[in-house]
């Protein structure tokens, strides 16, 4: 493996060199270097030892050579001594995890290698990177997109998808169409498109002789989007095929065979200073990966769609204690657990009070309201025998609900300051699978005060009243910037309110930042409570911690 | 060239290096990684790299939809010759990014009169948000061209791991990186477009 590493890498430093006898402006190599390092420390009081592996670091290379139409790149990952806390074991030490060559011109664009691509929103096939909850699902295999007018794209992709640094069992095929009408009619305040979506994942089923399902499922989805002047609509109706369904993470139960499905709508209207949008989802059976036995796994690994939460993502430490995950999935285990999908939906409205008005102030008001609701599918279930049928529009037991709003104050052109009010009820019990409601109200306050130009301070102060669990919980945070290069920053959440005495912590974290050009250097001290790291409605457990953590990121 | 800025941290790092050296002035970043197994290679590697810091970056080569659907070219659409574009990423979940454009545009119609610029916001919100992206611009009021990278291939192309992260192009090469913000970073902005 290190000898491919080398070659590789003697393949970019000819590339490289051989700039200087080409012009500077034909050939260009850019590139990106990440590191995430963490030394975990004992810590009595909060009750955890470091893992036996103290030192933990995740880093991340990406090199990329563009000449003219052609572009190859290649990342290598190392995860060495091991992966932080709760990555996916499947990366382990240091190897190339992805590489490519790209060709594209105005109509056409092929790639070898890995690649990532979505089709629509993503409830049918997407796959993406994320470091920070270690998901990189690319494909090795090769997709072309062609583009012969401005009003027509069609996409095709083949390929197994990543898993650690090795590839998936399963295979995947894709084809995407898009056809823009307005382009294509010259509408001149309309737009309008259509898009036509397969995917097909193909597994052998060797477990049992003659199953009574077929190793490729099918899936197919529609989808529109609408554009009259402030007025947009957007919906997409995703279908997947009969397959088995996984209840219990590496148990495929081969005789509960059912299809999927996934709808979406959209709809807003917007001008300046005002905005609404709102969103419904219905999703019935709709995990999809590329090895059946994968669903259910605690680190997102060979997931072939993107499911997100649709739920306001709160920047407050607080409002992130018991957070939604999107519920597309079956389980049917009692009587009071009885999952088939989600339905539910979200409503976003932005408002701006003008400046000089009573409302507005001198600087104007930012007024922000979001509403979400989302609930199981409702109908008729049949244990022991293990089946259901859903009713399309039927509400079952509530998983979760977030009401929110966040009003944005400029006083001065020094002070600026943000009040947020969230109410949450978080079924705890059918999201997690475990026990319990809780019934949240969390309150925000943060202003920012300029002293110069360039020095600045934020105070943040949180307070979360909670019915369950771990009851309640205070936060505050202390940012300094003292010019543009370093900034500082102090911060607790103190679960003063939980019924154990000996449970209520304190989860500190100190820490700088050095930051110049393309380059960020941060250095932290402090506890991580356990719990979930969400980014993008898409979540990773991490359990309790404590250390120094030193994280770095530059491009060339 | 003059060493403004220098550290060395002993970590267990990539391919079990032992050593990384950071060294960079106002134009150059050297990043010097000692490995005492494949050291030498590897660190060639990574000092063509520091070369190669001189010699300035093309816009990818990508196609972004904005907010009407519109497929928009990184290349040819951002092109008007000696103009400044002032890509700046963000989400609708960022605080600090929106902080940024807030501040960016209340300040630039006054910046106008003295540099050819335009801003242009690069959402990389996911499928999750995207659908927030409109109304929150209108709700704001913001008068920006807005592109959406909803699978994030600007986002990796640029290697960004945080934004907000702001990149300014002209004549499609970038000629300089700002990566955060903090409060006031805008003024070091206009002070900096000024000179390029």
């Amino acid at each position: 493996m290190k000898n491919r590493i080398i070659a590789l890498m003697v393949f970019y430093a000819i590339g490289v060199n051989a700039q200087e006898v080409v012009p500077k402006e034909k050939l260009n190599f850019y590139g990106g270097f990440e590191s995430n390092s963490q030394w975990y420390l004992n810590d009595k009081p909060l009750g955890v030892d470091h893992p036996e592996t103290p030192l933990r670091s995740n880093d991340y290379l990406f090199l990329n050579l563009k000449y003219k139409k052609w572009t190859t790149g290649i990342q290598v990952e190392s995860y060495d001594d091991a992966a932080l806390l709760n990555y996916n074991p499947r990366y382990d030490k240091t190897d190339v995890a992805t590489y490519f060559v790209q060709y594209k011109n105005e109509k056409i664009d092929l790639t070898a290698g890995y690649f990532y691509e979505q089709f629509g929103s993503g409830l049918l096939y997407r796959s993406w990177e994320d470091r920070a909850l270690g998901i990189n699902n690319a494909l090795r295999g090769g997709r072309v997109i062609f583009k012969p007018t401005s009003y027509f794209t069609l996409k095709g992709i083949y390929g197994r998808q990543r898993t650690g640094f090795d590839i998936s069992q399963g295979e995947v095929y894709g084809v995407d169409t898009e056809i823009v009408l307005s382009e294509l009619f010259q509408f001149k305040t309309t737009e309008l498109s259509f898009g036509l979506t397969y995917v097909g994942r193909e597994e052998a089923i060797t477990a049992i002789a003659n199953p009574k399902y077929n190793s490729l499922t099918n899936g197919f989805a529609g989808r529109i989007d609408f554009n009259h002047k402030a007025f947009y609509l957007s919906s997409e109706y995703n279908i997947k095929s009969r397959d088995a369904i996984v209840e219990v993470k590496e148990q495929i139960s081969h005789d509960f065979i059912k299809p999927g499905s996934a709808l979406l709508l959209n709809m807003g209207y917007s001008k300046k200073g005002f905005g609404v949008d709102g969103t419904f989802r219905r999703l019935e059976n709709m995990g999809f990966f590329s090895e059946r036995d994968a669903k259910g796994n605690a680190y997102n690994d060979r997931i072939m769609n993107f499911v997100p939460s649709l739920t306001k993502q709160h920047h407050y430490n607080l409002a992130n204690i018991y957070v939604y995950q999107a519920q597309p999935n079956v389980l049917l285990a009692d009587e009071t657990l009885l999952k088939a999908g989600e339905i539910g939906g979200q409503l976003d409205v932005f408002y701006n009070f003008k400046k000089q008005t009573l409302l507005g102030g001198k600087y104007g008001t930012k007024v922000a309201l979001n509403l979400s609701n989302w609930h199981t599918l409702g109908g008729k279930f049949y244990l022991p025998k293990k089946d259901y049928d859903t009713d399309f529009l039927g509400f079952g037991k509530k998983y979760f609900s977030d009401y929110n709003i966040e009003i944005t104050k400029k006083l001065s052109p020094k002070w600026q300051t943000v009040f947020t009010y969230i109410n949450q009820y978080y079924n705890k019990k059918l999201v997690e699978e475990t026990f319990g409601v809780v019934k949240t109200n969390i309150l925000g306050a943060e202003a920012t005060y300029k002293f110069t130009d360039s020095k600045s301070i934020r105070v943040l102060g949180e307070h979360m009243w909670a019915d369950y669990d771990k009851k309640n919980w205070s936060a505050s945070t202390i940012e300094f910037n003292l010019n543009s290069k370093y900034s500082f920053f102090a911060s607790d959440m103190y679960n003063y309110g939980n019924d154990e005495v000996d449970m209520r912590n304190h989860y500190y974290n100190l820490g700088g930042a050095f930051r110049h050009k393309s380059t960020r250097i941060a250095l932290n001290y402090g506890r991580q409570r356990g719990g979930l790291v969400c980014v993008g409605g898409v979540c990773r457990f991490v359990p309790e911690s404590s250390g120094v953590s030193l994280s770095l990121n530059t491009t060339f | 060239m003059r060493p403004v800025f220098f550290i060395a941290i002993n970590l267990n790092l990539l391919l079990q290096i032992k050593q990384i050296i950071f060294y960079f002035d106002d134009y150059n970043l050297f990043i010097c990684i000692q490995n005492y197994t494949i050291m030498n290679k590897f660190q060639l590697l990574l000092l063509f790299i520091g070369f190669n810091l001189f010699a300035q970056k093309q816009v990818p080569n990508l196609n972004l939809a904005n907010l009407e659907g519109k497929s928009i070219s990184l290349q040819s659409d951002f092109a008007e010759k000696d103009k400044l574009y002032i890509f700046s990423f963000w989400a609708t979940w960022c605080t600090p990014c929106i902080s940024e454009l807030d501040e960016l545009n209340d300040l630039q119609e006054e910046w106008k009169k003295a540099i050819n610029f335009e801003i242009v916001a690069v959402s990389t919100d996911d499928s999750r948000t995207q659908k927030r992206v409109k109304p929150l611009i209108n709700g704001k009021g913001w008068e920006f061209n807005v592109l959406l990278d909803t699978n994030q291939d600007f986002k990796r192309a640029m290697s960004i791991v945080n934004i907000p992260y702001t990149i300014v192009v002209k004549n499609g090469l970038i000629v300089h990186i700002q990566n955060g913000y903090v409060p006031g970073n805008e003024k070091e902005l206009f002070e900096k477009l000024k000179t390029l």
